[in-house]
């Protein structure tokens, strides 16, 4: 039954392009920076400067230059990825579709599952492919970084991502009207966010910390432990998320009022 | 033994009740027809017992198979069916039977029969977004009966049809009415009086009248004679008024209206005078009350 | 402004263009297909042919009706 309703997404998701462009716009958004920065002092140069003002360009090391790519993710692509994901339960249950389905003995549970793997997967393919291409430009231009960092940021920062599509998917399944499901989304995780940078030190373990303590290992070269118990708790509350969405979905199918 | 019950079933939007107080017992293998005028409960009864909308009170039970998922027994049709736009009408009907339980080749099997059932094989790899609203009441149909349900549920299935549509899911549903329970919805009067074996009748929510179309027939069946003279109507009518048999008898323009307490005696009786007398007798006609007119009158008499 | 031009290797940003292109041209195609649009139709032809890497996006995401 899983496989029935994954082959529908994967269909879905196919026939309506987002298999292509959702890649492309990850790997844009990944090399745009890096790409830019390379070539700024040539581009101000040329431009004349500001009438012999000498401008000091930070030298970007391979470490900044993977984080360039990371920040465009912690915004545009964090953007995209709430945009892509607004409708996955929602617009179904508006348009009406779904009473066609879940009148077939569906298994609620099986279906929210499935609905978050779908998401996943096209976020996390996208994902990969978008830092190879950054790190591929980050050692052309900028210089070696060993393969394991990249591998790091992928599995790290993807937890990030992977937490905002959960909540995403949790939006989804209580209310149908995909706008509200992106607006939700977006000022959780700016609360989060917000919260996470009030608290300073205290609150090191944050999902939201994620992207900074992958800047220290970068920088580093070791594994901060705040890095791993900022992993460890995201985890965790994707499971909790996961689990609630589950739930409320039941729910909220059990007391349809309309 | 019957497949399902509903026992006290009400369903209240805001403060009235959409659906109030409704008990019906479901005999397998009948037709059932759900009528009534726009906004009498059909839809919402249909959809509380698809699972689709929460009762206020009162219990929806489906006799046998207490442990497995009542979906697997039943099929849907929604007054208006929406589906996916960018599926073609066989992907649809296909992921349809999957989710209903069929493996992938069966259901691809069944798919080619049953579009080919509903009509609209010619257009099954097309997309469904191009289809018209009474292709997509075919697939909606067809999408119902596709894992081969033991009560079939379709909200005004022949609405969106030409009549040739209707004529032909109309015998679809009479063939399927030996495999399954079929438990449909229509405000026209004469295609549940075709192909259905009970009725139940809605208003505002009740049930006004409900059981098998025959006994609701005899019920309220009125049979009159009317009868037409060349002359001396009056005269006529008085004598008639006389006879053993008859109730009552009623006077138009030009014609005599009898109500019999015995329709076959009262015949008999009239016809013998008529002879025996010489009766200048122009129209001699036995009607039979239509099942419109019975309608109507059990709604007057609530 | 000739020496930038000739500085930078283009063989590196053209992937960069190319990509964008190919967004574009996705987005062209399925405008092409698409009847109906949330929105005048002739208007999502130049949000995706004007507005660089954003226009399709924008399009994929709000442009069609699915
Ligand atoms: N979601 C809802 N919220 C509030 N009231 C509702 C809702 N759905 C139905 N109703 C009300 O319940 C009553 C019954 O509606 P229902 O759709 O069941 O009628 P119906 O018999 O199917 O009518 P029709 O022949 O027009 O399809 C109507 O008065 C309607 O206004
Ligand atoms: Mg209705």
């Amino acid at each position: 039954m899983t496989t029935v309703l994954f082959k529908k997404e994967l269909l879905e998701n196919w026939r309506n392009k987002k298999w292509i462009w959702v890649p492309l716009v990850f790997i844009l958004l990944a090399i745009m920076d890096p790409i830019t920065n390379y070539y700024l002092p040539e581009i101000l140069d040329a431009v004349g400067g500001i009438d012999g003002a000498v401008i000091e360009l930070p030298d970007f090391s391979p470490a900044d230059a993977i984080m360039m790519s990371v920040s465009q993710y912690s915004t545009l692509g964090v953007l995209v990825t709430v945009l892509l994901s607004m409708g996955a339960i929602s617009s179904e249950r508006k348009s009406g579709v779904l009473d066609l389905v879940l009148v077939k003995p569906v298994s609620y549970t099986k279906f929210v599952v499935t609905k978050w793997l779908s998401l996943l997967s096209l976020i996390w393919s996208s994902f990969i492919i978008g830092m190879l291409a950054s790190w591929y430009y980050t050692v052309l231009l900028y210089g070696e970084i060993p393969f394991t960092m990249l591998l790091a940021v992928i599995f790290y920062y993807g937890l990030w991502l992977t937490f905002i599509c959960t909540i995403s998917i949790f939006y989804n399944t209580l209310t149908h009207s995909p706008g509200l499901v992106a607006f939700l989304t977006i000022g959780t995780t700016l609360v989060i966010s917000l919260l996470t940078s009030l608290f300073g030190t205290r609150t090191a373990w944050s999902p939201a910390n994620l992207s900074t303590h992958l800047q220290e290992l970068l920088i580093t070269g070791d594994v901060p432990s705040a890095l791993i118990y900022s992993a460890i708790v995201s985890i965790l509350l994707i499971i909790l998320i996961l689990f609630a969405s589950i739930y409320s979905f039941k729910q909220v199918l059990h007391n349809r009022n309309e | 033994m019957g497949i399902l019950s509903i026992t006290a079933l009400s369903k209240k939007f805001n403060d009235s009740y959409a659906v109030k107080n409704m008990d019906y017992q479901f005999t397998p293998h009948q037709c059932i027809a759900l009528i009534g005028p726009n906004g009498a409960g059909k839809t919402t009864t249909l959809r509380m017992i698809a699972g689709l909308l929460k009762p206020t009170s009162g219990n929806i039970i489906f006799e046998q198979n207490k442990n497995i998922d009542r979906r697997t027994l039943i099929g849907y049709l929604p007054q208006h069916p929406v589906f996916y736009p960018w599926m073609t009408g066989s992907e649809f009907l296909t992921y349809s039977g999957q989710l209903g339980g069929l493996s992938k080749s069966t259901s691809r099997k069944r798919c080619e029969e049953l579009l080919d059932i509903v009509g609209i094989i010619d257009v099954k790899d097309k997309r469904i977004s191009s289809y018209s609203g009474g292709m997509k009441q075919r697939l909606g149909i067809a999408q119902a009966m596709v894992h081969k349900p033991k009560l079939l549920m379709l909200d005004e299935p022949v609405s969106s049809l030409d009549p040739i549509g209707r004529r032909e899911v109309l015998t679809l549903m009479e063939v399927l009415k030996k495999e399954m329970t079929i438990l449909f919805s229509t405000h026209i009067l004469s295609d549940a009086d075709e192909i259905s074996d009970e009725l139940i009748l809605l208003r505002n929510g009740e049930i006004i009248e409900s059981g098998k179309i025959k006994e609701l027939r005899q019920k309220y069946q009125t049979t009159k004679i009317t009868l037409q003279f060349a002359e001396r109507q009056t005269f006529y009518e008085e004598k008639i008024a006389t006879l053993a048999n008859v109730r009552n008898t009623l006077v138009e323009k030009d014609s005599i209206q009898v109500i019999a307490n015995d329709i076959t005696k009262a015949r008999n009786e009239i016809l013998q005078r008529a002879v025996q007398e010489d009766w200048p007798l122009l129209t001699f006609r036995l009607e039979q009350a239509s099942l419109e007119e019975m309608f109507m009158k059990a709604v007057n008499h609530s | 402004m000739l020496e930038v031009i000739e500085s930078i290797n283009w063989s590196l940003v053209a992937p960069f263009i190319v990509i964008q292109f190919i967004l574009m041209i996705i987005g062209l195609v399925d405008w092409a297909k698409t009847k109906q649009t949330n929105g005048p139709r002739w208007m999502w032809l130049f949000i995706i042919i004007f507005l660089n890497i954003i226009g399709p996006i924008l399009y994929f995401i709000f442009g069609r009706r699915e």
